[in-house]
């Protein structure tokens, strides 16, 4: 079995649709594919931080929290939402499908790898990057995804002053990592 | 001509692009570096960057997810 995959992985054909990676002009094409089709079958565009706000909000729950209180979930369709349910959710699923895929993808390949952990500071970066682009997004209303890609792909003018912050974010997280990761 | 060694595992872009810029600085013309990489987008762009600086590069795969990138230093 073992030696029919690394066959298989030698094969060209698949090494290059399934082990290298796809060119940035073939990454594009799909994506602006897809986003057509989202658009087209779900009238919205494609985000994904909303939702994570809502598992977020979920697990919170779960431990017997309540954000009905919360701003942030006060509309009622964000009320809604969170009473219909994570399998109601298109965005949950959707991202659940991201994750779910990713997995598959490097399982073809055969590239996946749980990782060491290098450093107690690669925990303390990851954490706290995640937080605050976690709060970032959810401020901003989109992350580089709702905010960025599908705002500019819909013409409008707040994906290119969120790409200008996000270019300042990036100058100075790029600084930080070099003075903390060298 | 000498050989050196990057040990990139575990390291998340863009930290072994900029180690491996880093290094190639201290290597002589002839001097080969050889770079352990476990991230996927590293085994693109660290071998990107050598080749448009004209370096030779080499990529063996040598388990699961788990690369070495051969560089030659040229100019």
């Amino acid at each position: 079995m073992n030696e029919f995959f690394k066959k298989l992985g030698n094969q060209p054909i698949y090494k290059r649709l399934m082990k290298e990676p796809l060119t940035y002009v073939g990454g594009a094409v799909l994506l602006a594919l897809f986003n057509i089709a989202h658009f087209g079958l779900f009238e919205s565009g494609w985000g994904v931080s909303s939702a994570l706000a809502n598992w977020g909000a979920w697990i919170y729950q779960s431990f017997g929290g309540d954000v009905s209180s919360w701003s942030y979930f006060a509309s009622e369709k964000a009320q809604q939402t969170l009473a219909n349910g994570f399998w109601m959710d298109g965005g949950s699923i959707r991202n659940v499908g991201i994750i779910l895929g990713a997995l598959v993808c490097t399982l073809y390949a055969s590239q996946f790898k749980i990782k060491k952990i290098k450093a107690v500071r690669q925990v303390v970066a990851a954490i706290l990057g995640g937080l605050l682009m976690g709060y970032g997004a959810r401020m901003a209303h989109g992350c580089n995804i709702g905010a960025l890609f599908t705002a500019i792909s819909s013409m409008s003018l707040s994906g290119w002053v969120f790409a200008i912050f996000l270019m300042a974010g990036a100058f100075i997280g790029s600084k930080l990592l070099a003075k903390y990761f060298m | 001509m000498a050989e050196f060694t990057l040990d990139c595992m575990g390291e998340a872009c863009p930290v072994p692009l900029m180690k491996c810029e880093k290094k190639m600085n201290e290597l002589k013309v002839g001097d080969v570096l050889l770079v352990s990489i476990d991230h996927s987008c590293a085994m693109k762009n660290v071998p990107e960057w050598a080749r448009t600086r004209g370096h030779n590069v080499e990529i063996e795969e040598v388990d699961d997810g788990e690369w070495e990138v051969i560089i030659e230093k040229t100019n």
